[in-house]
């Protein structure tokens, strides 16, 4: 079985890293067929000279034919070297750096307490089957799931942040701290804290709902399994029966797809960080986007696609080790 | 039968939990609500926080572009000569007056004396020799600022308090050099390959301006500058003055409304209108000097040989068919139905806010919205009614359809477009409506695939770089249109070396004259720019232009040194309370999860006994 | 053997359409016993005959800027039952309107998506050796490009018309179906029927055609519901992102504006509210039907542990 599952987690770290060159490949031309003229949008509305645009061109090493500009920046990102930002001219790694974990503090606590309070919720609903609380937290579940996440967190915004009637708003409207204040002091993580309650909640409340469902399904299908019923059937206890086998079992193929998921929240934090003015990961991309910043998109698609590749990664091992059958 | 089974088991306890973390926070909630209401010390610093909604790009005066950077650097250095606040003309900085040759080929600057860099180093007439040089150079730094200094042939500094630029020809530009003087002790240690990726961010940034920055980095969220205690034109009133981004506007004007940010900038006609009845907060929509156009495509060519390129309809390549259809527009329902009833319906290239160069059209040509006229011009013109309903080219083939483009992201463009499309229909020219991505529009203008876009420029306070956009020599660069007039390039030429300031600006308004009966563009509006303000809080700002104008963002950097807080009002932003109610979250969650926990395992066990 | 026989003789077609008309009222039956599936349909018919008889409720003038009658963002009175937009067009026109926009890009970008899905499923289920193992990398490769972002700079590289969003949307969510068709069609390779066509000689296309297609298609169907339920998400979200079709109102591009012209800050409820419940209710129909057919054509599947399916992201959230 050891043996196996070298050849099984090998074959898997070879496939990531082939989607890996796929994804540098497809990351250098894809933003090379946008529209659009970096040096033109760079140089808009000035007083500009044919000169200073050639000097703008050779300055960003647009001068090159295209693939010299693919060999350069091959070259560079295996140094790891992911070039300079056209449009704010500094180290994309320092700038990517620096709203990475605005994202990665958002999507993760929100994550995290989806996939508690999710987990739990289908775990309760699903052993429950057909009672009040399933029928609640199913039907919550699936509109909130039909929930543009945006939508949501406008509607958050409004009640909590500018206040309903009665209810003052006490949550910012956005941003990640206040001003002034130092993220490493207390005060500085209570501040942020107070910063990322409305968002955080909205990334909780939409995957919540999907982790939920997905527990729901999985423990269902482990309930009608032959050796719970057996298990059952020998009058085990059923507080027991579901802490020792059912949960456990239909527990790791949900963590799976939170994993999987995980990859994908990265990237899908655009719009909650646009309607909470969070300067993440999400927001650096639609902003280069505007100029086209070709080393910044490149950059940040790396980074959501490695997180992407590194999710499926870590899934499918967990997925080898819950079901031993896959392996071969 | 199952859940009947397990349903006596089913406690209610983790309902508890959730209650008891409910609990939490409504019990913080008032408490927070309290600690908000409470007032400040009174000696805590008087904060100006500005809500902006798009981020500087680069604190490095050499490297950014936006606006918002603009701003920065005002507050962070000075200029040898800046903009008087209200007509945007040239007025005494750091240079105290400034003589000229007669032949305008030289200009000597007299530099102030006892202003200090924040490292307290003297500021001197080198500081600012070294600044322009390094821009005259070339290399990197000269990408944004060199047009200020054409034909500059050399800058030097022949002691502490003079500098003297020396020309090869006049140029009308002057005495307007808007670069941000830089320290030479500190920015000569950059070679020319540091400076294009320097940061120029705290804590190592050396300025001589109104305020330091000490907060902030590029593509950041916050910004925040100190005052300067020593300033030259004396300290400013406030002692901190704060930017903050926003990505969208709604959540900006509610930050105002929440008293989070003194001041939101370039905020839409709405929300003005909104904000107008709120207690405390003023808005004002400001006269801006920009302006948005129709343009047309009036003859693409390949620059090399002067042979078409593109498709242009060849109705639009006719000036008279242009003119006539500056009669269809109805600029008043633009102005009413688009803008919200905000800004000024426009004219020439040149915005009224510059009296010296704005040229008002007479009566007997001016653009009225009147399609019988129209259509009268379009007769004459050859562009007669054909029996189907639709005009004629005049040779009797007809006119097809005219492609008029709007920027998708805009939506303004696209409903300034659709109502064109309709008024053309009504003077029975039919047309299609197409909006796409200004990116790709600037492709589609170069190549020639248009008949009419809309879109709209700003205009420096001296119309130099505005006038010459419409030039032969700019076309296939920054002419969208694709202008070409020879009477208009001499103008142009006259006006940009003139010495006499009459005579320029007689040969300005002979410009605009010249594009407005050619009319390569319609101009529909004179564009405004929403602001909003504490007037509660804060007082002092003096408008750009002025009567009219708008209050920050402006030519200059005067108001952050005008603004005040309103006499015993408080001025402190609610920062330190957010602290709390952040801790009550955090710690209701935790509470709620230890509570959840212990519940939990109480429960089974109870569970486990009921059954055995 | 003559004509006046009491049971008619069949040809083969004949038996095989009625045993499919047998099954779809099976189906059907069994359809009407998933009462939250039936709910979902009703839902979906009234948006579906709102989107049809949009002409007949509301006068397409209504949706023109030009044309509008009302004030900048008036509360809904006798004459606007949903208020007014920033234009001053009433609120209810465009939402009527903004259902076929909706549910048109919803339904074509699923057809797309599931014709290339289905397509590289049952080829990469069925062929053996490279093209198979090709298709399969391909399927992956397209699975972890960050979906939203690869939207984005689609949406900006084709230009923001309506039929663009739904090829973005359309080319982007086929791996999905595909890795889903992929499993079934491995799984009814192994089948007895399928031997047997083989040995008698039938070629790719016939056992394709004849044999895999048929018994994957209810597994389409039903992933079909689902994907339209993400496809009309998606579509909104775009329209948020300001990369929707400037000239045409879909319920996403109304909350773009009402977003943009302060509907919350100023209080105009009635323009962010309705679009976002008619998003939900659409979503919710479709994810509910879809829901109740899965379990229906295959109740062990139930997005459970072995599923391929419930691997691939479930719901693209953005």
């Amino acid at each position: 079985m050891n043996q196996l599952g070298t050849r099984y987690v090998l074959g898997k770290v070879a496939g990531s890293l082939g989607s890996l060159a796929f994804m540098l490949v497809v990351n250098f031309f894809l933003f090379r067929v946008l529209p659009g003229d970096p040096v033109r949008t760079l140089a808009r509305n000035r007083l500009v000279s044919q000169q200073q645009i050639d000097e703008l061109t050779r300055t960003l090493g647009l001068d090159q034919s295209l693939p010299q500009q693919f060999l350069t920046y091959l070259q560079n990102t295996f140094t790891g070297e992911l070039g300079l930002s056209f449009r704010y001219r500094q180290p994309v790694a320092d700038l990517i750096l620096d709203r990475l974990w605005p994202t990665l503090v958002l999507v993760g606590t929100g994550t995290l307490l989806a996939t508690m309070i999710g987990l739990w919720i289908g775990v309760r609903s699903a052993w429950n089957r057909g009672s009040r609380f399933d029928k609640v937290s199913t039907g919550s579940s699936l509109t909130v799931y039909a929930m543009p996440e945006w939508w949501l967190g406008l509607m958050l915004l409004a009640v909590f942040s500018v206040g309903v009637g009665p209810l003052p708003g006490i949550f910012p409207t956005g941003g990640l701290i206040s001003p002034g204040v130092d993220p490493t002091s207390l005060e500085g993580v209570l501040d942020q804290a107070w910063h990322l309650a409305l968002p955080v909640l909205t990334v909780t409340l939409a995957y919540l709902a999907d982790f939920s469902l997905i527990m729901r399904s999985s423990l269902l299908d482990e309930m009608g399994a032959d050796y719970l019923m057996t298990a059952r059937a020998k009058g085990l206890r059923d507080t027991r029966v579901r802490r020792e086998h059912a949960v456990p079992n239909a527990l790791l193929p949900s963590v799976t797809l939170v994993a999987l998921n995980l990859g994908f929240v990265v990237a899908g934090a655009i719009t909650i960080e646009t309607v909470f003015s969070i300067p993440g990961l999400g927001l650096l991309t639609t902003e280069a986007l505007e100029v086209p910043d070709f080393p910044l998109l490149q950059g940040t698609f790396l980074v959501f696609s490695a997180a992407v590749i590194a999710a499926n990664l870590v899934a499918n091992l967990l997925y080898a080790v819950i079901d031993p059958r896959v392996r071969s | 039968m199952k859940p009947l089974i397990r349903r006596p088991h089913r406690s209610r306890r983790p309902f508890a939990a959730l209650t008891a973390a409910a609990f939490c926070l409504a019990a913080a909630w008032p408490a927070a609500v309290a600690v908000a209401a409470e007032s400040p010390a009174a000696d805590e610093p008087v904060v100006f926080t500005v809500g902006l909604l798009n981020e500087p790009d680069s604190l490095n005066p050499f490297l950014g572009i936006e606006a918002e950077s603009y701003e920065m650097w005002g507050l962070t250095y000075d200029y040898m000569i800046s903009y008087k606040a209200e007509d945007m003309s040239p007025q005494p900085g750091l240079a105290e007056s400034w003589e000229t040759s007669d032949d305008g080929l030289t200009w000597t600057f007299h530099i102030r004396e006892g202003v200090d860099w924040s490292d307290g180093e003297p500021l001197t007439a080198e500081d600012i020799a070294f600044t322009y040089n390094r821009i005259l150079d070339g290399g990197p730094e000269s990408a944004s600022w060199i047009s200020y200094l054409t034909s500059v042939d050399t800058i030097t500094a022949p002691d502490e308090r003079t500098v003297v630029l020396e020309l090869s020809e006049p140029n009308a530009v002057l005495p307007l050099l808007p670069m941000p003087i830089l320290p030479e002790h500190v920015w000569s240690k950059l070679s020319e390959k540091d400076v294009k990726s320097y940061a120029n961010e705290p804590p190592n940034v050396v300025g001589s301006g109104p305020f330091r920055m000490v907060e902030g980095a590029a593509g950041g969220s916050t910004f925040r500058f100190e005052a300067n205690p020593d300033y030259w034109k004396g300290a400013p009133h406030v002692d901190e003055v704060v930017f903050r981004v926003f990505q969208a506007e709604d959540p900006a004007i509610q930050a105002l409304k929440k008293g989070e940010i003194d001041f939101v900038e370039n905020i839409s006609g709405n929300q003005v209108d909104a904000l107008e009845k709120e207690d405390g907060i003023t808005a004002i929509m400001g006269d801006s000097p920009g302006f948005d156009e129709i343009a047309f495509n009036t003859g693409s060519v390949d620059l090399e040989t002067e042979q078409p390129i593109g498709d242009p309809n060849p109705a639009v390549l006719d000036p008279k068919f242009r003119y006539a259809l500056g009669f269809a527009i109805d600029r008043e329902a633009i102005r009413d139905r688009v803008y919200q009833g905000a800004g000024i319906t426009g004219s020439t290239i040149v915005p009224p806010a510059y009296p010296t160069y704005h040229w008002e059209p007479p009566e007997d040509v001016a653009f009225s919205f009147d399609p019988d006229r129209a259509g009268q011009l379009l007769d004459e013109a050859g562009y007669e009614m054909g029996p189907d309903g639709t005009r004629t080219m005049p040779d009797g083939s007809p006119i097809g359809e005219l492609r008029l483009l709007a920027r998708a992201d805009s939506e303004t463009s696209v409903d300034v477009i659709q109502f064109f499309s309709e008024w053309l229909a009504d003077i029975g020219i039919e047309s299609k409506v197409q909006a796409v991505e200004s990116s790709k529009l600037t492709n589609l203008i170069l190549e020639g695939e248009f008949d009419a876009f809309e879109w709209g420029w700003y205009v420096e306070p001296d119309p130099d770089s505005m006038l010459s956009y419409m030039t032969c020599g700019q076309r296939g660069n920054w002419s969208d249109s694709w202008y070409c007039n020879e009477e208009y390039d001499a103008l142009y030429l006259e006006q940009h070396s003139a010495t006499d300031q009459a005579a320029r600006s007689e040969a300005v308004k002979r410009m605009q004259e010249i594009l407005y009966l050619d009319a390569p563009y319609l101009v529909t509006m004179y564009s405004s720019i929403g602001e909003a303000w504490r007037s509660d809080r804060f007082e002092g700002f003096v408008p750009q232009p002025n009567p009219g104008g708008i209050m920050l963002v402006q030519y200059g950097v005067d108001n952050y040194l005008n603004v005040k807080p309103v006499a015993g009002k408080d001025t402190s932003s609610s920062n330190t309370n957010g602290a709390l109610i952040g801790g009550a979250v955090a710690g209701g969650i935790a509470l709620a999860a230890v509570a959840g926990a212990l519940l939990f395992r109480k429960r089974d066990r109870a569970t486990a006994d009921d059954r055995e | 053997m003559s004509a006046g026989e009491a049971v008619p003789r069949l040809t083969a077609r004949q038996v095989t359409r009625r045993r499919r008309r047998e099954s779809a009222r099976r189906t059907w039956n069994e359809f009407r016993s998933h009462r939250s599936g039936v709910v979902g349909l009703g839902i979906l018919v009234v948006f579906v005959l709102v989107a049809l008889g949009a002409p007949l409720l509301a006068d397409a003038t209504g949706l023109k800027v030009t044309a509008a009658t009302g004030g900048v963002l008036e509360a809904p009175s006798a004459e606007y039952w949903l208020g007014t937009d920033d234009n001053g067009r009433s609120v209810l026109t465009l939402l009527i309107w903004g259902a076929r926009v909706s549910l048109f890009v919803g339904l074509l970008a699923t057809a797309i998506s599931m014709v290339i899905g289905t397509l590289v499923g049952v080829a990469s289920g069925h062929f053996r050796g490279w093209p198979s193992s090709v298709l399969f990398r391909l399927t992956e490769w397209f699975l972890v490009i960050p979906f939203l972002p690869l939207a984005i700079v689609m949406a900006s590289v084709l230009g923001a018309s309506l039929i663009n969003i739904v090829l973005v949307i359309g080319v982007t969510s086929w791996p999905g179906t595909a890795l889903l068709i992929r499993a079934q069609t491995l799984s009814i390779e192994e089948r007895p029927f399928l031997e047997r066509a083989r040995a008698l000689g039938a070629g790719h296309w016939h056992q394709m055609s004849r044999h895999v297609l048929p018994n994957v298609m209810p597994m389409v169907f039903a992933n079909t519901t689902l994907t339209v339920a993400i496809a009309i998400l998606t579509e909104t979200t775009l329209s948020f992102l300001g990369l929707g079709d400037p000239l045409r109102v879909s319920w996403g591009s109304m909350l773009d504006d009402a977003f943009g012209a302060g509907a919350i800050t100023t209080g105009a409820w009635w323009f962010i509210i309705p679009p976002g419940i008619c998003v939900i209710l659409v979503v919710l129909s479709f994810t509910l039907i879809g829901r109740a057919l899965e379990e229906i054509f295959n109740p062990r599947l139930r997005r459970g542990i072995l599923d391929e399916t419930s691997k691939p992201r479930r719901r693209e959230r953005s």
